[in-house]
């Protein structure tokens, strides 16, 4: 953990001075002090000064704090693990977003009457295509991703849930949307 | 308006408010309706290990402002609901703990020590008995020192506080959670230090949005709802979903233990184990007054505490602490949930939330409106009605309710959420991941805030993973505007004074006490290193 907290104090003194200094002269509209018509008012700079100011301080005391006898090492594989479970969530997210709208261009192929996914967006099944795709996907994926392996009971399982939520959700609350209804 | 019509006026706004339904002609009122479910829903959040109360007010909060609106109507029955599942969720926690040495909220962890024993020994009823009559009496004594309190607190800093003073405040408060949670002040101040980023990107007064890299996406700033449920609950849920991968099955079979012998809690074991519950809940209502210092370390000194006051006065033949002492249970229950009540103190009187549970309770009425937690809602005018008076005396008037709910029903909804343990974790965090995404776009419907919520996420992986406590992370961000509006108003009101912050005794001395915390936290993680 001692070494760990090295890396940690370091990442942040070192990001401190990139924040300090690069980050924020360049992009802030005014700086520490502001006068307009000799009134004097604090800038937008000041705030992110001082936290930033604040994180160096604060790497610097990790720096600076005893060293424990047992030192714990971070291993790599929980973090490729985690990884995974981040890309999984990635994947459904983005089906939630897509799959509504590419199913609809699918159906144009196959000759059904041109329309736009805005004008379908509170219409059965096409406001329930995405959040159930994507849902499913995030909750299946990473049960399966927990457990080793993919089986069906677990495809059935996240399916079923995903229904519930959207009739938990969906249903008594006219003015909620699903994801990504609101986009549209 | 009289202080007593105040109070009245309350009692009204919950007893006559709006109604749920009408149940044979008599109606229901809506805030004591959502009380009720609160409660039950924090019971049943309590007793499931890899829940805790906070995700269940995160996840319900989006939707049921999106279901009662932003109106001032709204804010009783919501915040009514937060604080049922805030009562229930320390109750429930008491279930795993006691029947299957899980501790379904980490402050439960002190109560698997006396409580499963218990259960080994086939008196998992008593121990849920002793659990309840110590988790309800330790939150009752802390509300009533959260009704007797918060107006004098709130009194104090309206007289005496005026903008360098409240800027101190907020240093003073911050530091004090940076140093004390997590056992790091290092990790605490970067903590800190990223919350305050994280809210100042996108703000400030100028035309142009500071920190925004010249990009449309960081130009609106990151939503308070984005990066509270991604730091607090997707990072939870990442980090328990690692936990889980470690230990191969955490739901397999679990053994099954008989009750036998006399389950009552009989008069004499309740005058036994009461002198453990006032005592913790003296300690409890104390730390939870403070910021930062949270249910964990309340329970772990109501023990330390019991455990010394047993030592003198154990009873003879009786087991001791860590053996199946009813006194144990009473001593952490009591301890865990007396810091409920106390820690709305900095909240409702000061606007400083002081854990996770006090940060939804800030961000409701922020999100809502009409109701801004700090020392101007104790103002009792006589000449012009605080409507914000009465909401807090309406507030009052469900907490009261829900401790009502916990005494008469409360022990049969324990025994009955004893089957939410069976819930496999592995399905049961995507499900709460799904549904965390699902509140955050009811609020904010655009998937560009899932992605900030996902990216918070991470974040708060990143931080448990290194030992970081998320928590400064969460109450910067939400007192971040705040500091930087009460600095602005305090440099403008000295007429530019650079040095505003020195300007009375009062900030001087809560400066001292920022640099004070920190340095003595410092010194105290030095000596435990050297130690260890």
């Amino acid at each position: 953990m001692y070494r760990l907290n090295i890396y940690i104090g370091s990442g942040a003194v070192l990001l401190a001075l990139v924040g300090l200094f690069l980050w924020i002269p360049q992009d802030t509209g005014t700086g520490l002090i502001v006068r307009v018509r000799r009134q004097v008012s604090i800038g937008d700079a000041l705030a992110p000064t001082i936290a930033f100011t604040l994180m160096a301080i604060g790497g610097a005391l990790l720096l600076i704090e005893r060293r424990k006898p047992v030192s714990t090492e971070v291993r790599l594989a929980p973090f490729l693990h985690t990884g995974a479970l981040v890309a999984v969530i990635i994947l459904g997210l983005l089906l939630m977003r897509h799959a509504g709208p590419g199913f609809l261009r699918i159906a144009d192929l196959f000759g059904t009457e041109p329309s736009e996914y805005r004008l379908l967006r509170e219409t059965f099944p096409w406001k329930y295509i995405g959040y159930f795709l994507g849902g499913a996907t995030m909750i299946g994926g990473m049960a399966s991703l927990s457990a080793g392996r993919l089986q069906a009971r677990t495809v059935l399982i996240a399916s079923a849930v995903t229904i519930g939520l959207i009739a938990l959700v969906d249903l008594p609350f006219d003015d909620l949307l699903l994801p990504p209804n609101g986009d549209y | 308006m009289q202080p007593l019509d105040y109070i009245a006026a309350g009692i009204q706004a919950v007893i006559f408010g709006p109604a749920a339904f009408e149940l044979l002609g008599v109606p229901i009122p809506l805030t004591l309706v959502m009380v009720f479910a609160g409660v039950v829903t924090g019971i049943l959040v309590g007793a499931t290990p890899g829940l805790a109360g906070p995700m269940a007010m995160a996840i319900s909060l989006p939707i049921l402002i999106s279901f009662f609106g932003y109106n001032v109507e709204a804010l009783l029955p919501v915040l009514g609901f937060l604080i049922g599942i805030m009562k229930g969720a320390t109750l429930g926690g008491a279930v795993p703990a006691i029947l299957f040495n899980t501790p379904g909220t980490p402050d439960a962890y002190m109560t698997t020590l006396d409580g499963y024993p218990l259960t080994k020994q086939g008196q998992s009823r008593k121990a849920l008995k002793v659990a309840h009559l110590s988790s309800v009496s330790g939150d009752t004594f802390s509300d009533i020192a959260l009704f007797v309190c918060a107006p004098f607190v709130a009194l104090m800093v309206e007289r005496h506080l005026d903008f360098p003073e409240k800027t101190a405040l907020l240093i003073l408060s911050l530091s004090f959670i940076a140093a004390v949670i997590g056992g790091s002040p290092g990790k605490g101040l970067i903590s800190v230090a990223l919350g305050l980023i994280a809210v100042f990107i996108g703000g400030g007064e100028d035309f142009y949005p500071r920190l925004s890299l010249g990009t449309d996406a960081l130009a609106g700033g990151f939503s308070i709802m984005t990066a509270i449920l991604g730091v607090l609950i997707v990072g939870a849920v990442l980090k328990e979903y690692e936990d889980l991968w470690h230990r191969s099955n955490l739901s397999g079979a679990r053994e099954q233990i008989v009750d036998h012998g006399d389950q009552r809690l009989s008069r004499a074991e309740i005058l036994r184990i009461a002198p453990y519950i006032g005592q913790s809940s003296l300690v409890g209502t104390i730390i939870g007054a403070l910021p930062g210092i949270g249910t964990t370390l309340a329970a772990a000194l109501g023990y330390q505490l019991g455990r010394a006051r047993y030592a003198r006065r154990r009873p003879e033949g009786a087991p001791d602490f860590g053996e199946g002492a009813i006194e144990g249970v009473a001593a952490t229950e009591a301890a865990n949930s007396s810091v409920s009540g106390s820690n709305l103190i900095p909240v409702l009187g000061l606007g400083i939330p002081g854990n996770a549970a006090a940060v939804f309770i800030i961000l409701a009425t922020d999100s809502i409106g009409g109701f801004s937690p700090g020392p101007s809602v104790f103002r009792f005018s006589e000449s012009v009605v605080n409507t914000e008076l009465v909401l807090v005396f309406g507030l009052f008037t469900a907490m009261l309710f829900a401790n009502f709910v916990n005494w008469t029903f409360g022990g049969a909804f324990m025994r009955a959420a004893t089957v939410m343990v069976k819930v496999p974790k592995r399905t049961l965090l995507p499900v709460v991941l799904l549904l965390t995404f699902t509140a955050v776009y009811a609020q904010e419907p655009s998937m560009k805030a899932l992605w900030f919520t996902l990216g918070f996420g991470v974040l708060g992986y990143l931080m448990r993973k290194v030992d970081m406590s998320p928590l400064p992370f969460v109450i910067a961000f939400v007192l971040g505007g705040s500091l930087e509006n009460s600095a602005r108003q305090a440099f403008s009101a000295t007429g530019g004074d650079p040095y505003f912050l020195f300007s009375s005794w009062i900030s001087i001395l809560f400066l001292a006490g920022s640099g004070v915390t920190v340095v003595l936290a410092l010194r105290q993680k030095r000596t435990d290193s050297t130690q260890a």
